[in-house]
């Protein structure tokens, strides 16, 4: 747990572009809230490697996003059922059911396709609040918190030589 | 572009999907093995195990060797056991998670083959004796005493005299005080004095004229009213004793009634040899129409499978929800497929009398998908004991509600042995040898089953009856039995398949009636007699006692009789003779009477 706020600190305080931690995040969001063994996630999966995404928000983002998603389960079970029914929606799915690929996809299962409705609809609108949040931090709360006596008690704390350990490294 | 494409990472997925593939490929084998087993197991109910499994993806097939199905009833039995089982699969409908077989074939297929270890997966009840469906039932040649019976039995006419013997003490009882309730001596009486009063008001002048006239009017009513009540009791009082004579007649019918009862009850019947064919052979008959149903049952449910799931292909359609798992919506297919299907498998039989091969189409748990039924059709020639073999039909659950399965098997020169057609101590009967040529037409629709075989056995030689047997029915029916060369058979099954209803019949019936008939029907004719005898003398005196009874009826018929006249008597002669009803017709002033 240390190490992980350890490493959400680092991510957060390095030079590292807002919109590839917020792109992380967001691809972590679609890859841990939507079954894991998915179709669509080896897609996430090769957009995380191949894009210059980062890869410690992702996992992080990953493995809180799993752990959310059982939660939210019902909600998915819900939400899908009514997109899967929606009448008007109907001729398309049943265009989609005589796909391979779409059955493999599995998308006619309730918590697929509501999992995936719902991490996708909030996609966009999470990588914009993320990237804003990001900027805000780095330009007005760093400074402020690194001068509070908290942070200068966090400083001192084993934490910080956490921290300190891990960015000594990277800077091996 | 070059800031936001990490060229690396396509290498690093490259790698990552290769170590995926392996993996999978490395325990694909083992997988499929242990879910045939385990889905195998949970179906039969005891293990399903396999020696191995090869999966191909290029072309999309599989190979399993070695499958052995526990018998569930007898663990260290395979109810089957399959040396190779080669499929090919529809890989494009495999990713639809549609098993498709183009074409099965399956070698070396044994039947009850024995097992190193126990298959059972739970503890196996024991296994229950099975009964016979019929149970031999020779007539009695000893007439049993008739006194001895008649002392035991609970007999029909006894209990009716019993019966009506109360009743009619009940009813006389009942009749008696209501004869009390009716109008008698002392209500005549009464409407005697009215009379005279009345005789006396006309002498009164014109007003006691008038009021005579209202009062004579009113007691014309009352007796009438009277008359009109004793009718309809009178009525009531016939038909209560006609019922009485009524049952009394049908007592005289009812000694017939135990006699038959009793020549069945202590078999002094020659029905027993008019069925003799169910009894000797239905046994063996019954036992194979039990076999089918077993494997028919165990067949339906695979049959049915898709029905249970509610397998339909109109509209959007939601399967039952596992949770965390979610929920399958299934939409409508432009081709549509089961989700198990086998187009043909090839099979080959290994059976002790030889080696049967066969095919069967569409075998699959969801006939109304696929709009065809499964059809089977297995041949054998020349086998050890069988000229020929053969066994065909199909099971047609297309339309669910309309499920029509049919089948029909054919042997040639089939040769029986050593079959033992009746344990009984009295009469063992056993077909040593002999050659049968058999076809049996079986159908099922629904629930109702129907059956019909015929068999022809030729050069029959049969043996019955012990050595020593001083009985002259079953010495009779040995000697004809053992001259039997040739028979003709033909059974019809109806019913369902919990409760089949075999009838037989054969030459052997007439042959044995021919033998034994009249020895028994004599002695029947005998028992009957002694039986008749012996009831008549019973009952003689408790039916001169109901007849007394019944005629103590005679009393209260006369006695309402009697009533009834005696009130016409007093309304004709009294009113009409006494009274002057004609001058008071036409009184003064033009008044006119009411009557």
């Amino acid at each position: 747990m240390i190490k992980l706020l350890a490493k959400l600190l680092r991510v957060l305080n390095s030079e590292t572009e807002p919109g590839q931690i917020s792109l992380g995040l967001c691809f972590a969001m679609i890859a841990g809230l939507t079954p894991l063994f998915s179709m669509h996630n080896v897609f996430v999966l090769l957009l995380v490697l191949m894009l210059r995404v980062n890869l410690a928000a992702f996992l992080m983002g990953l493995a809180l996003c799993t752990g959310i998603a059982y939660l939210l389960d019902p909600l998915f079970h819900l939400l899908g059922l009514a997109v899967l029914t929606a009448s008007s929606l109907e001729s398309l799915w049943t265009v989609l059911y005589q796909s391979v690929w779409w059955r493999l996809e599995h998308f006619n299962n309730s918590i697929v396709m509501g999992s995936l409705v719902f991490s996708i609809s909030l996609f966009l609108p999470v990588l914009l609040l993320l990237n804003l949040l990001i900027r805000r931090y780095r330009q007005h709360v760093l400074a402020w918190v690194q001068k509070t006596k908290i942070m200068q008690m966090f400083k001192a704390s084993k934490l910080y030589a956490t921290y300190q350990t891990l960015s000594a490294w990277r800077h091996v | 572009m070059g800031k936001w494409i990490r060229w690396w990472g396509l290498g690093a997925f490259v790698v990552v999907a290769a170590i995926f593939a392996c993996v999978w490929i490395f325990f694909v084998d083992g997988w499929v093995k242990s879910q045939i087993e385990e889905a195998g197991t949970e179906a039969v109910g005891a293990k399903v195990e396999l020696d191995a499994v090869e999966l191909s993806l290029f072309p999309a097939g599989l190979m399993l060797t070695r499958l052995q199905v526990t018998d569930p009833k007898e663990p260290m039995t395979n109810a089957v056991e399959i040396a190779h089982i080669t499929m090919g699969l529809d890989g494009l409908n495999l990713l639809r998670r549609k098993i498709i077989v183009e074409e099965m074939v399956l070698e070396g297929v044994r039947l009850s083959t024995p097992r190193a270890t126990s298959g059972a997966t739970r503890e196996v009840s024991l296994q229950e004796e099975e009964t016979g469906m019929f149970s031999i039932d020779l007539p009695s040649l000893e007439v049993p005493d008739v006194k001895k019976i008649l002392e035991q039995e609970d007999l029909e006419t006894i209990r009716l005299i019993e019966t009506l013997k109360a009743d009619l003490k009940r009813e006389k009882d009942t009749w008696e005080s209501r004869l009390k309730e009716l109008p008698g001596k002392a209500q005549l009486a009464e409407y005697k004095k009215r009379v005279k009063n009345l005789k006396k008001a006309t002498k009164g002048g014109l007003k006691g004229i008038l009021g005579g006239v209202g009062e004579v009017q009113s007691l014309k009513q009352d007796i009438e009213r009277e008359i009109e009540s004793l009718k309809g009791v009178k009525k009531e009082f016939e038909d209560t004793v006609a019922l009485l004579h009524t049952r009394l007649d049908q007592l005289q019918t009812a000694p017939q009634r135990d006699i038959q009862h009793l020549k069945a009850k202590y078999n002094v019947s020659p029905q027993g040899l008019a069925n003799m064919s169910q009894t000797l052979l239905g046994g063996k008959i019954g036992s194979w129409v039990r076999q089918g149903a077993v494997w028919y049952e165990r067949v339906k449910p695979f049959l049915e499978g898709a029905q249970a799931l509610g397998g339909g292909q109109a509209g959007p359609e939601v399967h039952k929800p596992l949770r965390g798992k979610g929920v399958d919506v299934h939409f409508k297919e432009a081709n549509p497929l089961p989700d198990f299907l086998i187009r043909k498998a090839t099979v080959s039989v290994n059976l002790d009398l030889g080696d049967l091969a066969g095919t069967v189409h569409n075998i699959t748990n969801d006939q109304p998908t696929l709009g065809h039924p499964t059809t089977f059709a297995f041949s054998g020639e020349q086998l050890n004991g069988v000229k020929s073999v053969s066994l065909e039909g199909a099971l047609n659950h297309v339309i669910p509600t309309k499920a029509k399965d049919e089948a029909s098997f054919r042997a040639q020169g089939y040769e029986l042995t050593n079959l033992v057609l009746s344990k009984d101590d009295k009469w063992p009967v056993a077909l040593t040898s002999g050659l049968g040529d058999m076809t049996m037409i079986v159908g099922l629709k629904g629930q109702a089953l129907t059956a019909n075989g015929k068999g022809h056995l030729r050069n029959l030689h049969l043996s019955a009856g012990k050595e020593g047997d001083t009985n002259p029915l079953t010495k009779a029916l040995s000697s004809a039995v053992t001259d039997i060369s040739q028979l003709s058979l033909q059974a019809d099954v109806k019913g369902t398949l919990e409760q089949p209803d075999v009838t037989l019949s054969s030459d052997l019936d007439r042959i044995l009636q021919k033998a034994a008939g009249k020895m028994v029907n004599e002695l029947a004719a005998k028992f009957g007699a002694e039986l008749q005898t012996a009831i008549s003398a019973k009952i003689a005196k408790p039916m001169q006692q109901l007849k007394k009874n019944l005629s103590g009826f005679d009393g209260i018929a006369g006695d309402l009789t009697e009533r009834a006249t005696q009130h016409n008597d007093i309304l004709k002669g009294l009113l009409e003779k006494n009274l002057p009803i004609k001058g008071l017709k036409s009184l003064p002033g033009g008044f006119k009477l009411p009557f």
